[in-house]
């Protein structure tokens, strides 16, 4: 089975205070540490665990600035065969147009495959819906959060979906098809540096975004990047140690945490 | 054939390494039958080299320099190029890619602890003598251990000690890293760190842990800095009167070797001597003390994931023995000691106070 797989560098957040610069128009992403977009994470996993088991070839695309080639090689050195970038000149953020983007490119280039594995969402913008937008452009079966691929057959897989309240769908889609993939599907390898190193001598194509952008609007418009309103209900507890413990073990017993 | 084969199949079995192993008789890991297997190249269990504290006993006292301690960091580095790691550690190691320190804090807040400070601290190029303290992430970040750097800061410059940090900049000095077999991830630390050591001109460093110190001297490579921990500074200070310890400290305070300062690098004398010219303070010692003191197990590694097996930890025998010999309380000089004896002292009543806060109450 020949599997594309989309991975994307996505700036480091859960541990910084993000700053807005100007009036609102951008993020200051300048003094930020990038890795690999978690989800991404795992569908490049389960795309070399398929290949793996069944035979074919993986290829990894990004879509992003030149550094983007940074998680090209994260792939190859997981497993991965060979890694496309599409390289963007601005920070393409509308899902449509990236869906867009890579639809064009696929056609353009023609790039046969049986299945393409997206993450769920990425951890800058969270739009969840690329996979989804381009399975739509290229009219094949789409499925989201895909906890398990039970079953690869000629012409079908089958597979589980993580729906609300800890239940799964199992579903049989047909070949070829997108399926965006959700974290906790396998446990992803540690990549070395090492395992970087040697990945850097197999080649990547680049690609140049501008060659592909027929049809390619943005639906959605950023008005203004904004700061989540202040909400009160935080409680300051105060005085000796032993205090402040009572006052802890007095609140948790009345919201009913501790009887 | 290489060289590290060569050495293991030096290997006469004598034992002396298991015999100094602080994991060897209640944990599965017997590092003698590990380099047996390896001479016989026989598979061995993924989960047993993480078992080793990187203690560095076993090659300190191998007759045939067969050098155990590497042998095991070897077997990691093959896991680790496999990608067949614990889960915590795979995340140190990838926090430690991103941002700099195995717990994956932000690197713009490696400076956070010196907010406690009431003075200013230089950067590092901005100082005449081009001395820089070197913070450490687990004393750059972690609530219980930033108060070292901030006592450290405060006793230098109460003895008018010139030092510049690096702030941000800094980055993790790879010493644990390299002992978890990411050789690659070392040399990636140990580049940006020398980078910055000359742009800046450092002509000296002081670190606040042992680890730190370990391997800027031992396995950076010829950079031409002094290196230096923190209680030979200090020691110094005191002998040469620039710092003057007025207090009392009516206490009996046992100490604790840390490996990788003691029976790794040979200084067991100036936090010794520190703690002997505090007037009242009664110096013990632990039956294990010295060369043959008794591993912590927060090292290689183990700071950043927990063995499967269930034993009683030597952190809690080291409290145990402690109280046994009456001491008020546990004293070290290395902040991963810090946090494994803490634990199990804090639930039996025992205190443990880095070298450093106890200076703080007599200067």
């Amino acid at each position: 089975m020949n599997i594309l797989v989309f991975t994307k560098r996505v700036p480091a957040t859960q541990e910084e205070e993000l700053r807005i610069l100007g009036d609102g128009k951008e993020v200051d992403l300048s003094k930020l540490p990038f890795k690999v977009n978690d989800w991404d994470n795992y569908a490049v996993e389960e795309a070399v665990r398929i290949a793996e088991k069944t035979g074919g070839t993986v290829t990894a695309i990004s879509i992003g600035d030149a550094e983007s080639d940074e998680v090209l090689r994260r792939a190859i050195a997981m497993g991965v065969k060979d890694g496309f970038l599409i390289e963007v000149e601005k920070v393409l953020q509308d899902p449509y147009a990236r869906a867009m983007l890579a639809y064009n490119f696929l056609k353009k280039e023609n790039i046969p495959f049986d299945t393409i594995l997206t993450g769920v969402q990425s951890e800058d913008d969270q739009f969840a819906s690329v996979g989804g937008i381009l399975a739509a452009l290229l009219k094949v079966p789409y499925s989201s959060m895909v906890i398990g691929i039970d079953n690869i057959d000629k012409d079908h897989l089958v597979l589980r979906r993580e729906l609300e309240g800890g239940l799964q769908e199992r579903a049989k889609v047909i070949l070829p098809c997108v399926l965006s993939i959700q974290s906790g599907i396998n446990e992803p390898r540690y990549v070395s540096i090492m395992g970087v190193r040697k990945a850097s001598k197999v080649e990547r194509k680049i690609f140049k975004a501008k060659d592909y952008e027929e049809n390619m609007s943005s639906l959605i418009e950023v008005v203004k990047w904004v700061y989540p309103p202040k909400k009160g209900g935080a409680t300051m507890l105060s005085g000796e140690l032993e205090e402040i413990c009572k006052q802890i073990l007095g609140i948790i017993k009345e919201k009913g945490v501790y009887q | 054939m290489n060289v590290q084969v060569n050495r293991i199949l030096t290997c006469i079995q004598c034992g002396k390494c298991t015999g100094s192993c602080p994991e060897a008789g209640k944990t599965p890991f017997n590092i003698r039958m590990l380099i047996r297997k390896k001479q016989f190249q026989y598979a061995i269990e993924e989960g047993i080299p993480w078992y080793c504290t990187s203690c560095g006993a076993c090659t300190l006292r191998c007759p045939r320099d067969v050098k155990p301690s590497e042998v095991i960091i070897d077997m990691r580095s093959a896991l680790v190029e496999d990608g067949q790691i614990p889960l915590s550690l795979q995340k140190a190691l990838e926090d430690t890619f991103v941002q700099k320190n195995p717990w994956g804090r932000s690197r713009s807040k490696r400076g956070a602890w010196t907010e406690k400070l009431d003075f200013e601290i230089p950067h590092v190029s901005e100082t005449k003598e081009k001395r820089l303290l070197f913070v450490c992430c687990i004393q750059a970040y972690d609530p219980r251990c930033m108060v070292i750097p901030a006592n450290v800061a405060r006793i230098l410059k109460k003895a008018d000690f010139e030092f510049g940090i690096l702030g941000e900049e800094e980055a993790c000095c790879g010493n644990e890293i390299r002992r978890i077999g990411e050789s690659g991830l070392f040399e990636e630390l140990q580049e940006e760190n020398t980078t910055n050591f000359k742009e800046y001109g450092v002509k000296e460093i002081i670190t606040l842990s042992p680890h730190c110190m370990n391997v800027f001297k031992k396995e950076y490579g010829d950079t031409g800095i002094n290196v230096s921990h923190y209680t030979e500074v200090v020691w110094e200070l005191i002998k040469n009167g620039a710092l003057d310890i007025k207090g009392q400290y009516e206490k009996k305070v046992i100490y604790h070797d840390p490996c990788f300062l003691g029976k790794q690098n040979g200084i067991f004398d100036q936090p010794r001597n520190i703690l002997s010219a505090i007037n009242g303070l009664q110096l013990l010692e632990f039956s294990r003390s010295r060369e043959i003191s008794l591993c912590c197990e927060g090292g290689g590694g183990r700071m950043f994931f927990e063995v499967e097996t269930t034993y009683q930890r030597n952190a809690d025998l080291r409290v145990l023995e402690a109280i046994e010999r009456g001491a008020d309380m546990i004293t070290t000089a290395c902040p991963f000691c810090v946090m494994t004896l803490e634990d199990p002292a804090t639930e039996k009543g025992q205190v443990v106070k880095e070298l450093s806060e106890i200076l703080m109450e007599v200067l």
